[in-house]
C-alpha cells in the first residue's frame, strides 16, 4: 500500500475502524482486540515496486485478556477521542502535549512519553494515516541545511517566504520545519550536484567553515544523529523532485549503519511509511570499515553492545547485500570503530581537501 | 523476709573498683554517647531483673535532662516499680563492683558480671564529682529510703550521705535513681532511644516510657501480662567447667565420698556416671573431695571432658536441664516486633534448647517485612543476648554471622553475591538465651564464635526465610488476582463505554466477554483489624467467571490454637482440624458471587494478619490453594500425637518425682517414640524437629 495524505473524513473513518473492532468483539462476547503488524526486523521485507522495506504479513493481536494490553486499548480509545476533538476544533498538539493531556484520562493515562509515541505510531499503522493527519507533531526539530537551494515556506501568517539556503541564512543554515509537505514547503530552484547528509554537528560546521558546499556544488544537511521524519522526508522530496543523488557521511560504527538503513531503505519503526520517508537512491559515503584501515584513523575498540548490534545487522534483511555483509564482517574482524572527526588527525582541511574528494571521485560525483 | 531481703542476702562481693577506674573503656564508658547508653542500660537491666525475680510486671520510666549544654552535663532519672532494695543493702548494690547474686549462679540472666550500676555511680562521680541519689521503697516499710551514694574506689566501699526518709504516697515499692554525668545524647541506631526500643521488643511484659532531652515522650506499652518464665539455677555441667571452678568446688565440699560429691554438685551425672568418672580418673570412690591433690583434680577434669576414656569412650553424661532458660517465645516476639515496627508480615521461630560445652542455650529469631522500611538499605539487625540488646560491634558478632551465612536471595531479599547482610524492607531479630553467653570482649557487645550456636541460628534463619518466601509468593499471586479484578471491573467497562460513545452506539453488555477473559473462579480474601469492634474481620469473596455452575469446599486457617473465637459466621461450615475451618458450597452459578464472612474475637491487633484459603474441587480457584489432603492428615496426626504426649508427660512427671536425681523430663518424653540412641547429644537435636514447625506458613 502506498501512504497518501488522507482527508479529514477519511482519517475519522479510519480511526473509527479501530474502535469498531473493539466494540464488535464485545458485542460478540469476546475480549476486545486491536490488530496490528509485528514491528520487528523479522517482519520487514523489500517491496520491489516501492524500492523500500515495508512491514510483512505477520500480525499481532493485542487483546484485553491481560491488564497491560487492556490498558493499551483503552489508551488508544482516549487518543482517538483526543484526535477527533483536534480535527473538529482545527487544533494540533505535540506528542509531548498529548502525553501531559493524558494525565486527565484516569485509567487510560500514559506512564511514559515513549508509550504515547508508540501508540501514535500504532494508530498510524492500523489506520494507514500519517500523524500529520492526526494533528500530532513531533517534539524533535528537523535538520539544518546549507547550500544553493531556493525554496518557499509558508509562514505563520500564511504568506509564502522565499528563502535561499545559502544566501539568506546564517552559519547555522536553514532550519527544516517539522512539516515539509507541499502545503508548507515548495522547492523553487537549485544549483547543486548532490546532497550530502552529515551525522554530527561538528563535521557539518567544519564543512560549512571550509566552504565545501560552494567548492563542490552541493547542499549540506545536518542529520542530528538518527534523523527525524521531516529530515528524511525533505531529503526524499529533494532527491525525487530534483533527481539529485544523496550521499550520506556518518561515523564508522554499527549505529551509523542503522541510520543509513533508515534513510535508504526505511526504518523498522516506521516501515509502514517507508515509501514516504526513505530515499532508495542514497549512497553510504563513509566512514567505512575500509576507511579505518586505509586512512589509519584513530579508533576505539568495539563494545559488547556494538558487537551485538553488528551481529543483529548481519541478519537484518536491509543489510543482506554483499557490500554491507562485507563491511559489517570487516568491522567485526578488526574490532574497531571510528568517528567522522577522527579525520582531523591529518589536519582541519584533510576532510575537505583529501578524504571527501577521494570518496566522491569513487562515486563519480567529483 | 521480703523478696528484696532474700535477694540481697544472696549477694557476694568482689573488690575490683580500682580495676574499673583504669579500665572504664572496656565497660562501656569510653565515649560520651556510649556512657549514657551504658548508664541507662545498667539501670534498666537491673530494674527488669529485679521485677522478674520478684514476679512484678515492670513499669519503667527513663528521663534524660540537659543540665549544662556547654560542658555536656546530663541528668539521668530511672524509676521502676520493682521490689526496691532494703536500706542496709543499698550501699552494697550501688557501691561495690561485681556485687550481684547472679554472678555465682548458673542460669540465664541479664547482668552476667555484676559490673552494673556501681559503674554508673563511679562514672558520675569521676565526671561531675556528684554522688548518685537513690530512693528505694520496699513493700514492708511505710516510707522510702533516700540516700546519696558516692564511692571510694580504692577501698571498694560506698560513701553514704544525706540519708533520709521520704513519703512516696501510693507507690508500694520501687526504686528511683538520679545521677548527673558528663555525657551526650544522640539519636539514631546507637542511642538510648534504640536501646529502649529494642529492650521493649524482647520484654513485651514491660511498660517503658522515655522522655528525651527535648521533652518528647516515647511510650512502648506492655503487650502481654505474661511474665518471663521463672528461671531455675542449675548445677554446673562437667562439660562446661574450668579447672579453677572445680578446685573451688572440691575445696568447699563437705561430702565424704567422691561419688556423692559428683552426683550432688553437678548436673547430668547419674550414679553410674559418677562411678565411671572415678574409675576413669583413677580416684577411689570413697575419697574425700576436700583431700584431692592438684593432679587428681586435673585427672577428674580430664575425665569430665572426655580426655580420659572408659574402654575408648568418654563417660556418658546426661545433658543439663534446660529449664534454666527463659526464651521470649514466638508469639511474644511477634507482638514485640509488631508494636515497634508497623508492618504486615512477621514470622518468628524459637528453636528447641540445645547444649554446647555443658551450657544450655536456645536461639530465637524473628523477621518483620513490609512497607515503612527502606527497600534499598541493609535490613535492620536486632541482636539480643539474654534479653539484653547488643548495639555495638555488629559486624564481629556471631548472631550477625548467622544472618550473613544464609543466601537470602532465594527467600526474596537482595544480597550481593548471596553473602553478607541482606538488603530489603525488613528487620531481623536474633536472641540467644544461654546460661553462659560468650562475648568477644569485656564490652559485651558481640558474641564470640561457637559452631553449635551458629548452626542453630542458621537453621532458624532458613526456616524464617522459607516462610518469608511463602508470604512473598502469596503476595505476588494476590497481586495477579488484583490485576484481573482491575481488568474486569475497571478497564473493560471503560473500553466498552468509550468505544460506544465514539461510535455513538449503546454500551454493550460485558458479561460474556468478562467470562471469556477470566474463565476461572476467583477468590478474594481480606483480613483486616476492625478498630471499633476490636475484632479481625475476614471476607472471602468467590466469583464464578466460568460458563458452568461449580461446587467447592472452601477451607481457611484461623487462630484457634491462639485462643481466637470465630463469630458472625453465617454460612456455618464445620471444623476440619484444629485451626482449619471448612464450608461446602454446593452451587456457585456462573457470573454469581458468594461471600463468606466472619470475625475473629479474643485476639489482638497484629495477631492475625493473613488468612490462608484452600479449596477442594476440580476447577482451579485463583486466589486460593488446592487443599493438600496429606497436609491435613499431618495436622490431624500432630493433634493426636500432641494429646498423647500431654498424657505421657504427666505420667513421666509423676515417675520422676520418685527418682533421687531428677532426670531431664523432655529427654524421656522425646526418646519415647524413638529407639533409644546411644548418644551424648540431646534427643531434641537428633530429631531435627523444633516441635513448633507450622504447616501453614510460619506466622503461627
Amino acid at each position: 500500500m502506498v501512504a497518501v495524505r488522507k482527508s479529514v473524513e477519511e482519517t475519522k473513518v479510519a480511526l473509527h475502524g479501530v474502535v469498531r473492532e473493539m466494540y464488535d468483539r464485545i458485542i460478540k462476547g469476546d475480549p476486545p482486540t486491536m490488530t496490528l503488524p509485528v514491528r520487528t526486523k523479522n517482519n520487514i521485507g523489500f517491496d520491489p515496486k516501492l524500492g523500500v522495506y515495508k512491514y510483512g504479513k505477520k500480525q499481532t493481536i493485542r487483546d484485553a485478556t491481560s491488564l497491560g494490553s487492556a490498558k493499551q486499548l483503552l489508551r488508544a480509545l482516549h487518543v482517538i477521542e483526543f484526535i477527533e476533538g483536534m480535527i473538529n476544533d482545527g487544533k494540533s498538539s505535540t506528542l509531548r502535549e498529548m502525553y501531559y493531556i493524558s494525565e486527565g484520562w484516569g485509567l487510560g493515562k500514559f506512564q511514559s512519553q515513549n508509550e504515547s509515541n508508540n501508540l501514535a505510531e500504532d494508530l498510524e499503522i492500523v489506520t494507514k494515516c500519517l500523524r500529520e493527519d492526526f494533528k500530532l507533531r513531533p517534539e524533535e526539530d528537523g535538520a539544518r541545511m546549507i547550500g544553493n537551494i531556493t525554496l518557499q515556506e509558508r509562514n505563520r501568517r500564511g504568506q509564502w517566504m522565499r528563502i535561499n539556503a545559502r544566501d539568506d541564512v546564517g552559519d547555522s543554515g536553514y532550519g527544516v520545519p517539522y512539516n515539509v509537505e507541499k502545503e508548507k514547503i515548495e522547492f523553487l530552484e537549485h544549483d547543486v550536484k548532490f546532497i550530502m547528509a552529515i551525522e554530527t554537528g561538528g563535521m557539518f560546521d567544519r564543512l560549512v567553515e571550509n566552504g565545501f558546499d560552494e567548492d563542490f556544488d552541493c547542499a549540506l544537511l545536518h542529520l542530528k544523529g538518527q534523523p527525524a521524519r521531516s529530515t528524511r522526508r525533505i531529503m526524499k522530496r529533494m532527491s525525487e523532485e530534483w533527481d539529485l543523488p544523496v550521499v550520506v557521511f556518518l561515523d564508522g560504527d554499527p549505529w551509523s549503519f542503522r541510520i543509513f538503513a533508515s534513510i535508504a531503505y526505511g526504518a523498522i519503526k516506521t516501515a509502514h511509511i517507508s515509501e514516504y520517508l526513505a530515499t532508495p537512491s542514497s549512497t553510504y559515503l563513509g566512514i567505512t570499515a575500509d576507511d579505518i584501515l586505509a586512512y589509519d584513523l584513530p579508533s576505539d575498540d568495539l563494545s559488547k553492545k556494538d558487537i551485538e548490534a553488528l551481529n543483529a545487522e548481519l541478519s537484518d534483511p536491509r543489510f543482506a547485500d554483499g557490500w554491507w555483509q562485507e563491511q559489517i564482517n570487516m568491522m567485526l574482524e578488526i574490532g574497531k570503530k571510528a568517528e567522522q572527526q577522527s579525520l582531523a588527525k591529518y589536519g582541519l582541511d584533510f576532510v575537505t581537501e583529501t578524504y571527501l574528494p577521494e570518496k566522491l571521485s569513487e562515486l563519480g560525483l567529483n | 523476709m521480703s523478696i528484696a531481703e532474700k535477694m540481697a542476702a544472696n549477694q557476694k562481693q568482689v573488690a575490683i573498683s580500682e580495676f574499673f577506674e583504669k579500665n572504664k573503656h572496656f565497660l562501656g564508658f569510653d565515649t560520651l554517647t556510649r556512657a549514657l547508653i551504658t548508664a541507662v542500660k545498667e539501670a534498666v537491666d537491673n530494674a527488669l531483673d529485679a521485677c522478674e525475680e520478684a514476679r512484678i510486671l515492670p513499669d519503667i520510666i527513663v528521663q534524660i535532662t540537659k543540665i549544662d549544654n556547654k560542658k555536656d552535663i546530663l541528668q539521668l532519672d530511672v524509676e521502676d516499680n520493682g521490689p526496691g532494695i532494703p536500706r542496709t543493702s543499698i550501699e552494697k548494690v550501688f557501691g561495690q563492683l561485681l556485687f550481684g547474686s547472679r554472678f555465682h549462679a548458673i542460669r540465664q540472666s541479664r547482668g552476667q558480671q555484676g559490673i552494673g550500676i556501681t559503674g554508673v555511680v563511679m562514672y558520675s562521680q569521676l565526671t561531675t564529682g556528684d554522688p548518685t541519689h537513690v530512693e528505694s521503697k520496699i513493700a514492708t516499710e511505710a516510707t522510702a529510703v533516700a540516700v546519696d551514694i558516692g564511692l571510694d574506689t580504692r577501698k571498694n566501699k560506698a560513701v553514704k550521705s544525706n540519708q533520709d526518709r521520704v513519703d512516696w504516697g501510693d507507690k508500694v515499692h520501687g526504686l528511683r535513681i538520679r545521677t548527673t554525668m558528663k555525657a551526650k545524647y544522640q539519636k539514631g541506631r546507637q542511642s538510648v532511644w534504640q536501646y529502649l526500643r529494642m529492650t521493649s521488643i524482647v520484654n513485651p511484659h514491660a511498660d517503658i516510657i522515655f522522655i528525651d532531652p527535648d521533652g518528647q515522650k516515647h511510650h512502648w506499652p506492655r503487650v502481654t501480662e505474661k511474665l518471663p518464665g521463672r528461671v531455675e539455677a542449675i548445677k554446673p555441667h562437667p562439660n562446661g567447667i574450668e579447672l579453677g571452678q572445680l578446685q573451688r568446688l572440691c575445696g568447699e565440699s563437705s561430702e565424704a565420698r567422691m561419688t556423692t560429691f559428683l552426683r550432688r554438685n553437678f548436673s547430668g551425672v547419674s550414679g553410674r556416671a559418677a562411678k565411671e568418672l572415678c574409675e576413669v580418673a583413677e580416684l577411689e570412690e570413697k575419697l574425700k573431695p576436700k583431700s584431692l591433690k592438684a593432679e587428681q583434680i586435673r585427672a577428674l577434669l580430664e575425665a569430665f571432658q572426655g580426655e580420659r576414656t572408659l574402654r575408648g569412650k568418654p563417660v556418658k553424661l546426661l545433658n543439663p536441664p534446660t529449664s534454666c532458660l527463659s526464651p521470649i517465645e514466638e508469639l511474644l516476639i511477634k507482638k514485640g516486633l509488631s508494636k515497634t515496627i508497623d508492618s504486615k508480615f512477621v514470622t518468628t521461630m524459637t528453636r528447641a534448647p540445645n547444649v554446647t560445652q555443658g551450657n544450655p542455650f536456645q536461639i530465637e529469631v524473628g523477621l518483620i517485612f513490609g512497607e515503612g522500611m527502606a527497600a534499598d538499605k541493609p535490613v535492620e539487625i536486632l541482636r539480643f543476648a539474654n534479653r539484653v540488646p547488643l548495639m555495638y560491634q555488629q559486624g564481629g558478632c556471631l548472631l550477625t554471622k548467622a544472618i550473613e551465612g544464609v543466601d537470602w536471595r532465594q527467600y526474596g531479599l537482595d544480597q550481593a553475591g548471596g553473602r553478607g547482610v541482606p538488603k530489603g524492607p525488613a528487620a531481623i531479630l536474633v536472641h540467644l538465651a544461654s546460661t553462659n553467653v560468650q562475648f568477644t570482649s569485656e564490652a559485651k557487645e558481640a558474641l564470640s564464635d561457637n559452631e553449635m550456636v551458629m548452626e542453630e541460628g542458621r537453621k532458624a534463619m532458613l526456616e524464617m526465610g522459607r516462610s518469608l518466601r511463602k508470604h512473598l509468593e502469596k503476595k505476588k499471586k494476590m497481586g495477579k488476582t488484583r490485576e484481573k479484578f482491575e481488568l474486569i471491573n475497571d478497564i473493560i467497562p471503560a473500553i466498552a463505554e468509550k468505544s460506544a460513545s465514539l461510535l455513538q452506539l449503546p454500551v454493550p453488555d460485558l458479561a460474556a466477554s468478562i467470562t471469556k477473559i477470566m474463565s476461572a473462579v476467583i477468590a478474594e480474601t481480606t483480613t483486616t483489624w476492625n478498630k471499633e469492634t476490636k475484632q479481625t474481620d475476614v471476607h472471602i469473596i468467590l466469583y464464578n467467571y466460568t460458563s458452568r455452575a461449580r461446587s467447592y469446599t472452601i477451607l481457611v486457617t484461623w487462630p484457634e490454637k491462639q485462643g481466637g473465637k470465630m463469630i458472625g459466621n453465617e454460612l456455618g461450615g464445620r471444623k476440619e482440624a484444629t485451626g482449619v475451618w471448612a464450608w461446602k458450597l454446593e452451587t456457585l452459578q456462573p457470573g454469581v458471587q458468594t461471600v463468606i464472612t466472619y470475625s475473629l474475637d479474643n485476639i489482638e491487633k497484629g495477631d492475625w494478619n493473613e488468612t490462608d484459603v484452600f479449596y477442594r474441587g476440580s476447577q482451579e480457584v485463583i486466589g486460593a490453594t488446592k487443599m493438600d489432603e496429606k497436609l491435613l492428615e499431618e495436622i490431624r496426626r500432630q493433634e493426636e500425637a500432641f494429646i498423647e504426649q500431654e498424657n505421657l508427660s504427666k505420667e513421666i512427671v509423676t515417675d520422676s518425682i520418685e527418682e533421687e536425681q531428677s532426670a531431664p523430663v523432655q529427654e524421656e518424653v522425646v526418646t519415647h517414640d524413638e529407639p533409644p540412641v546411644e548418644t551424648q547429644d540431646s534427643p531434641e537435636v537428633d530429631s531435627g524437629e523444633t516441635k513448633q514447625t507450622t504447616l501453614f506458613g510460619g506466622d503461627y
